[in-house]
């Protein structure tokens, strides 16, 4: 059977040249298409060292291989890029892969044939990038810079079509803040990390497209057999109907306990940000493209100074976090600056009301003065918190510092981000779990290991609590790992516990992958809906390559690796992947003294503890655990081998 | 006018518009029934896009659509209640509820 021919198309923002070339055959076969095709071009086209914020950096942006066909939900985009966040001390970048759905990106790209979009270069002017079909052009943007990214949407998809599909920067991308994101289709963001500052950089205001062309797959019938399958089975799923009336926020009763900061009682915090608040606010869920699950949301305040707000996207979670850690009783307020984060400025939620609740409390106890501030007084307020916010946005002055992210607040103030009491800080990007409430599982893990410190993708079964060995083990099984495999990941041992969760986090970066590269939604694996072998059935039929489960975490193994090389160029080994000092420090909440616990919660870790787990991981890697970095055998296995080179020195 | 004929129709297509989250299933479903790809301008539905609440709504083309001969793919597809299809003589193909005036 044939695979369908997929496309790079590489634009150069600086002469405006635009170039086609299909993706050869080899390259999908090793590299699975998607963002795994992404990756390897990547590692050829991005020259190390390179300021993120220059010219040079790139822009590859890969709707995954099954979006815009029917399935249970494909509709992600994955976008790698050199991230702005400066992930140390002595002037590191990470080079990392953000991801998000939507209704008509990812479908819009596929159908004009941007399977692998490279944008390099600056514009010479604020420009907004137009794709349809193969008409590719760079548009003045003046009137839309300094705009607001839902204004901006509006305007571009009145201009271009109901089914184009957006990228828009903010306020804060243009100011090339690090914090600054963007926002996908008005409901989903993209690139926590800076990705907006990399656009700002570029002169790119946004991206629209239009594509008029067939989602293509090899072979169809076999396709859609599977496919409705799937569909139908996961509509057999019990907590569907809640899951669709709420969106992500019917995780509530998961979250309350996993992502609590600790400040206000329990029962206190349910009553100010719980079900009840959400149930009131939601007016719709919105579902992205092939979804028959749906979280996004559709909200409206009700009551307060900010009655009748509109917003976009998924509040809940970021709210009732930095609420309580903000100690802001009214949700109205924080979800307000989610609101106006994802609908004008752009800048990430989560760091910039994190950032403010660290130096806020510096300021209080006397760690910071009004002398460092520029003569502005810190208050634990909300009008503080709104000022600080507008300034970070701007970069006006102390804001210039906060937009610069956590690790200049250590080279200007020497307030150490690892000091900071919250979820913890690895690689210059805050994390939005904390391993003491939620436990050393998995995903806290690949939290440290990922280049980019986030979870994009990583969703598994172990991130809900209390999941019984055998769902765990299912899982694995189903995505086809070998006995002794499986065997080593389930050897109990008393640093991590009746699973492995070093060696465990390595199939799931590689099922991360794989997931990225066909564009499925994290969700599926997350709540037990899809699993390799239905995953790898569903590409069989759409590439026309037949793929097992484990031939397709293989590959995603070789993806992984080549990301991985691309950091250890750029410096990045071992003591980068260091896990947070605040998840050893024990949290003193109103509900007693929390401390991070293996999964179920039969010891509480040390710093040895999660040494000899980092150790597992590298070993099941088959990296050097002294350096943390592939070794050449390893990538020799891989068949890429090409890269041993870049090891020099290690 | 009295000659006139009404045709009788197998079923009845009815759109919720309300119920749409606008993932699109319908128009990819569509396409596929009637030329074995994925593509939605290939689909007899137009997906409505309100810009100033973010609703969407499908629009299914009354000229061209044939019900997939009794069993739509639309209706199949949409895991809303979007578009809902009952069986048996009609005298409409499609039938859309405005949002705030379905019956139900």
């Amino acid at each position: 059977m044939k695979r369908p021919t997929t496309w790079i198309v590489r634009v150069d923002l600086s002469t405006g040249k635009v170039d086609r070339t299909p993706v050869d055959d080899a390259l999908n076969a090793a590299y699975l298409g998607g963002s795994g095709v992404g990756w390897r071009l990547m590692s050829d086209a991005l020259a190390p060292g390179i300021d993120p914020l220059s010219p040079a950096n790139i822009i590859c942006i890969n709707p995954g291989v099954l979006v815009g066909t029917l399935t249970p939900g494909t509709p992600k985009t994955t976008v790698i890029t050199k991230f702005p966040t400066l992930a140390s001390e002595d002037g590191k970048h990470f080079i990392g892969a953000c991801t998000a759905g939507g209704r008509y990106l990812g479908i819009a790209l596929k159908r004009a044939g941007c399977h692998h979009l490279l944008i390099t270069g600056k514009a010479p002017r604020p420009s907004y990038l137009r794709i349809h079909d193969q008409t590719i052009e760079l548009v003045d943007a003046a009137e839309y810079w300094g705009g607001g990214i839902e204004d901006v949407m509006i305007d571009l998809v009145e201009r271009e079509g109901p089914e184009s599909g957006t990228i828009v920067i903010g306020t804060s991308g243009e100011n090339l803040v690090h914090e600054a994101l963007t926002i996908v289709d008005r409901t989903n963001s993209l690139g926590r990390g800076g990705l907006g500052a990399v656009m700002g950089s570029k002169n790119l205001k946004a991206i629209v497209v239009n594509g008029t062309g067939d989602a293509e797959l090899a072979d169809p019938d076999a396709f859609i057999v599977a496919s409705e399958r799937m569909r139908d089975s996961i509509m057999e799923w019990p907590r569907r109907e809640h899951w669709i009336d709420l969106g992500l926020a019917a995780g509530w009763d998961t979250f309350k306990h996993t992502q609590y900061p600790g400040v206000w009682p329990k029962d206190r915090w349910d009553e100010l940000y719980g079900e009840k608040t959400r149930m009131e606010t939601v007016e719709n869920v919105i579902g992205c493209n092939s979804c028959i699950l749906g979280c996004r949301l559709r909200w409206m305040t009700k009551g307060g100074q900010f009655d009748g707000e509109i917003g976009f996207g998924s509040p809940f979670s970021k709210s009732a976090t930095s609420g309580m850690l903000l100690e802001i009783e009214d949700f109205r307020k924080v979800i307000h600056f989610v609101a106006d984060a994802n609908s004008r400025t752009g800048i990430d939620f989560y760091t910039v009301t994190r950032m403010i609740d660290f130096v806020t409390k510096m300021y209080e106890i006397g760690r910071l003065n009004a002398a460092q501030t520029g003569g502005l007084e810190l208050s634990r307020d909300y009008e503080t918190y709104q000022k600080l916010y507008e300034m970070t946005v701007h970069r006006e002055g102390f804001g210039d510092v906060l937009a610069d992210g956590w690790m200049r607040l250590k080279r200007d103030f020497g307030l150490d981000p690892q000091e900071y009491w919250y979820a913890g800080i690895c690689k210059g990007v805050d994390f939005i779990y904390d391993a003491r409430p939620s436990n050393f599982h998995p995903l806290m893990m690949t939290f440290t290991t990922r280049p980019r410190p986030h979870h994009g993708g990583s969703h598994t079964r172990t991130n809900s609590r209390n999941k019984t060995l055998e769902e765990i083990r299912d899982q694995v099984e189903r995505w086809g790992l070998a006995k002794e495999t499986i065997d080593r990941i389930f050897t109990e041992s008393d640093y991590s516990g009746k699973f492995n969760v070093g060696r465990y986090t390595r199939y799931m970066e590689d099922m991360m992958r794989v997931k990225n590269a066909i564009g499925l939604c994290t969700i599926y694996t997350y709540q037990g809906l899809l699993f390799g072998d239905d995953i790898a059935e569903l590409y069989s039929a759409a590439s026309g390559q037949a793929m097992t489960a484990l031939g397709m975490v293989e590959c995603g193994e070789r993806i992984n690796n080549v990301a991985k090389m691309m950091n250890v160029r750029e410096g990045f080994g071992r003591a980068d992947d260091a896990v947070p000092e605040v998840w050893f420090r024990p949290m003193e909440s109103p509900e007693g003294t929390i401390e991070m616990q293996d999964y179920y919660k039969t010891k509480v870790l040390t710093k040895e503890d999660t040494d000899r787990i980092l150790d597992d991981y590298y070993d099941e890697r088959g990296w050097d655990r002294g350096t943390g970095k592939p070794t050449p055998a390893r990538l020799k296995a891989l068949k890429i081998e090409e890269f041993a080179s870049e090891l020099t020195g290690t | 006018m009295k000659n006139r004929k009404t045709r009788e129709v197998p079923g009845t297509l009815f759109v919720q518009a309300e119920n749409c989250r606008g993932c699109r299933s319908c128009q990819l479903a569509c396409s596929f029934a009637k030329h074995r790809v994925f593509n939605p301008a290939k689909s007899m539905i137009t997906l409505e896009r309100n810009l100033a609440d973010g609703q969407t709504a499908p629009m299914i083309k009354p000229i061209g659509c044939d019900l997939c001969g009794g069993d739509p793919a639309c209706a199949k597809a949409c895991k809303y209640g979007a578009i809902l299809y009952e069986a048996g003589p009609g005298k409409e193909k499609i039938v859309v509820r405005l949002l705030g005036k379905e019956e139900s």
